[in-house]
């Protein structure tokens, strides 16, 4: 892949990443997220269904917990994984992990790195790791890597992550020479370190130096489970300081749950590529996304106000979402957000997928998941904008004002 | 003048098969017709515009679910069940009286009706004929079912004379209830259990109101295939030809064929929907459990032959791999399901219009039943008109 910065704006980039292979042609713009995926599908929705979507990225991340234990047969099918899922057009990410999830703690070690489906755990050393992807044929592929770290993990044991990690690069190096099946495929390195600046230098600069073509920053958590666990703010310092080591040419991504108002921060630390993890797990909750990311901002505390129902729709609504579990929805015959052109705010009413996720019927999850994609993918579109038009202070600036509009315990 | 017209369009010239047009406030509706089970205003994952697609013209709704949650008072604030689930063609409903009796164990039944602790609750409530009329006038479903008294189907002697009479009763009440007349078609139900008798007499007496349609219930609850097929013949010999029949509960693609034959119109299952669920597709050669480990390096589609979403854009192995982690699974195959169910009455329908229905019967027997093997009850019923399998 090719990525080229068009214009800095603060410590973020608005670029554009070219990638190799059959999707040359298919330019993707930064900051950008890509397709959240689980067994390879969008979650709750079949391609029929995806289609209603606007603005779905042109790449989708797919773990390799759930793939990897059928990589056999996906060999055997032999046109690789985003055909074998029905995504043909689309281009594809392995990941280790899937970003939502949290990771089993202390299955690493020197040897390789377990990931986890449904089941169990499936551990790859560097050789298995290749096949895998040999199997699976991805445009980018994440390196093996030990990101089992977080914020309580000795120097040590950080050190090892960072030699692990190292060592695990250069043997798919070593052992993707040469190889035709994934001479298109564009290997991401993996930067670790934890909460240690040494071992965060240490493993940007020496993965930098390896020929790889973006970056993935991991170790600041074992995974993640759930939308407020993710706290930019602790690591701030220290993700500024791992991006400064790292090369202006190549894409950095994160893999995490990120809210707008993280999104917005991070692009400013340098971050280009996000997953959209996080409205996954507002629709596993019941919620619906509609943070405003009009600039300038129509009051936000003003709009959420107007946006409740008369009985106090507020009071289990955070700044950026509602949710539509709440008995207040009943009998709200209006759309989950109004000025939302997505199929299911054309379509359904609040009240029915109240209804809906009161009888646990599958059909709340699949409507909020077009919705909450649908808002999540425009929200990129703004962010771009955004920060191309020099508005990105005001952005951030009503997202802080929406989030705090609200008692909400997000960051 | 009723909810519904029926036109007939043609009549297989060997058996009672028949195809038709139905006109209903929402939709016309080709018969012989498979009805999707939509129980709580959903159809388990899918949007109506999937439906649409698969040219699904009426589905179902379960009065008693509904009836709880979200509530008659609401449903009617929305405008109906069509506007709050966003579905535009035609819905049916039933009485609720099945599901109290089937789901709840301490369901009691006096001539007033059925009383039941709500499950959600505790509190003790009565549905009355009236009551199910009621709250299916809120709902708003081209055809509504009466409120019957349901019995097991190994229940025999006293307590199933009193079911039919008891029935036939409500039925009356139920008409008398019914405030929609012109925009909801009431079809009653013939009871009588297994017995030949009481099922005449009961399907006499309904023939002599003025109603748009008959079901034909207190079938498909596990019965002997000899049974069923026999009680479903006998009301079909005696309900007038100018009204549909519908066979209540009855979806395994055998069953549909035989009872097409045997002159039924319309069918209700939760079964394809529900096997969906678990990994499970219809084929003609009856179906494949894509969880099993046989599937995993399968790379055909379901069916081949099928044009749905589901068969267009996946294998088999991948589904294998869906289906053991992902609820998308379940949306993808319940498509396919849908879509299997409907092309299958299609197919029998285009044969009937071109009087080669017999022909299409002996190709499905000898699809489902490769060894040539086919169901003794299966061939005694469609010997009885004049359909004989090779
Ligand atoms: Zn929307
Ligand atoms: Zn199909």
């Amino acid at each position: 892949m090719k990525f080229s910065v068009e214009k800095v704006v603060g410590g973020g980039r608005l670029g554009t990443i070219l990638p190799s292979g059959p999707h040359g042609s298919t330019a993707l713009e930064t900051p950008m997220c890509t397709l959240y995926t689980r067994g390879g599908s969008a979650p709750h929705l079949g391609v029929d269904m995806l289609k209603r979507v606007s603005n779905v990225p042109d790449i989708a991340a797919m773990s390799l917990g759930s793939l990897a234990p059928h990589h056999e047969n996906i060999r055997d099918f032999g046109k690789g994984i985003g055909e074998f899922a029905a995504l043909k057009s689309s281009l594809i990410f392995t990941t280790l992990h899937d970003a939502s999830a949290a990771v089993t703690s202390g299955k690493n070690d020197r040897n390789g790195v377990a990931v986890w489906g449904k089941g169990g755990k499936f551990k790859m050393d560097p050789s298995l790791f290749v096949k895998v992807q040999e199997a699976l044929r991805p445009d980018w592929f994440q390196a093996l890597s030990d990101g089992d770290t977080d914020k309580h993990t000795a120097k040590k044991r950080l050190a090892k992550a960072v030699n692990n990690t190292l060592d695990f690069l250069d043997g798919i190096l070593e052992l993707t020479k040469n190889n035709k099946i994934l001479k298109d495929a564009s290997l991401i390195g993996a930067i670790e370190g934890g909460f240690d600046e040494e071992e965060r230098k240490r493993s940007a600069k020496e993965t930098a130096a390896r020929p790889v073509h973006g970056f993935l920053i991991e170790g600041f958590e074992k995974g993640h489970s759930g939308v407020d666990l993710f706290s930019i703010d602790s690591f701030t310092k220290l993700l500024e300081k791992t991006v400064s080591f790292l090369p202006e040419d190549k894409p950095r991504i994160m893999e995490t749950v990120w809210s707008p108002l993280q999104i917005v921060k991070a692009f400013n630390l340098g971050i280009d590529v996000f997953s959209s993890s996080y409205p996954y797990l507002l629709t596993e909750r019941g919620q619906a996304l509609v943070a405003d990311y009009t600039i300038p901002s129509s009051s936000p505390a003003a709009r959420l106000e107007n946006k409740g129902s008369p009985n106090g729709a507020l009071s289990t609504t955070s700044g950026f979402y509602v949710n539509l579990k709440d008995k207040c929805y009943f009998e709200d015959f209006s759309p989950v957000l109004t000025e939302c052109d997505c199929y299911c705010c054309a379509t359904f009413t609040r009240s029915y997928i109240h209804h809906l996720l009161n009888t646990s019927e599958l059909l709340a999850y699949v409507l909020l998941m077009i919705h909450n994609f649908h808002q999540y993918f425009h929200f990129f579109n703004c962010l771009r904008r955004s920060a191309r038009e020099g508005t990105l202070e005001d952005l951030q600036a009503s997202l802080e004002a929406q989030m705090n509009s609200k008692p909400s315990s997000e960051t | 003048k009723h909810a519904l017209s029926l036109n007939i369009v043609a009549q297989c010239s060997k058996s009672k098969a028949r195809a038709c047009l139905m006109t209903l406030p929402h939709a016309q509706v080709d018969t012989p017709v498979f009805m999707p089970v939509g129980t709580q205003g959903t159809l388990k994952g899918l949007v109506p515009d999937q439906l649409r697609e698969l040219d699904c013209k009426i589905m179902l709704g379960n009065t008693y679910h509904l009836g709880h949650r979200p509530g008659p008072e609401l449903l009617e604030k929305a405008g109906g069940l069509h506007k709050f689930m966003s579905w535009d063609r035609a819905l049916l409903t039933d009485s609720g009286g099945f599901q109290m009796v089937s789901l709840l164990e301490l369901a009691q039944i006096t001539e007033e009706g059925v009383k039941f602790k709500s499950p959600h609750n505790g509190t003790e409530m009565l549905l009355t004929p009236e009551k199910s009329i009621e709250i299916q006038n809120s709902i708003g479903a081209d055809i509504i079912m009466q409120l019957d008294d349901v019995v097991h189907s190994s229940i025999e002697g006293e307590r199933l004379e009193e079911a039919m009479y008891r029935t036939i009763r409500w039925l009356d009440r139920c008409l008398a209830a019914h405030q929609r007349p012109t925009e909801q078609c009431l079809f009653p139900i013939v009871q009588g259990g297994l017995n030949a008798e009481l099922r005449k007499k009961c399907a006499h007496e309904l023939i002599k109101r003025d109603v748009g349609g008959y079901a034909i219930g207190g079938l498909s609850g596990g019965e002997a295939k000899e049974d069923f097929w026999k009680m479903v013949k006998l009301s079909t010999d005696l309900l007038p030809e100018d009204k549909p029949r519908y066979l209540m509960g009855v979806g395994f693609a055998v069953d549909l064929v035989v009872c097409v034959a045997l002159g039924c119109d319309m069918f209700d299952c939760v079964f394809p929907t529900r096997t969906a669920r678990f990994g499970c597709a219809l084929v003609k050669t009856g179906q494949l459990n894509l969880k099993n480990a046989s599937f995993a390096a399968d790379f055909k589609p379901v069916d081949a032959e099928c044009p749905c979403s589901c068969c267009k854009n996946y294998t088999r192995a991948y589904l294998h791999v869906l289906a053991n982690t992902e609820t998308a699974a379940c949306n993808i195959l319940t498509v396919h399901n849908v879509a299997y169910q409907l092309r299958l009455m299609r197919t029998m329908r285009q044969s009937i219009i071109e009087d080669k229905f017999p022909d299409f019967v002996q190709g499905f027997f000898d699809d489902m039943f490769p060894s040539g093997q086919f169901p003794d009850w299966a061939v005694d019923a469609l010997a009885s008109v004049n359909i004989h399998l090779r």
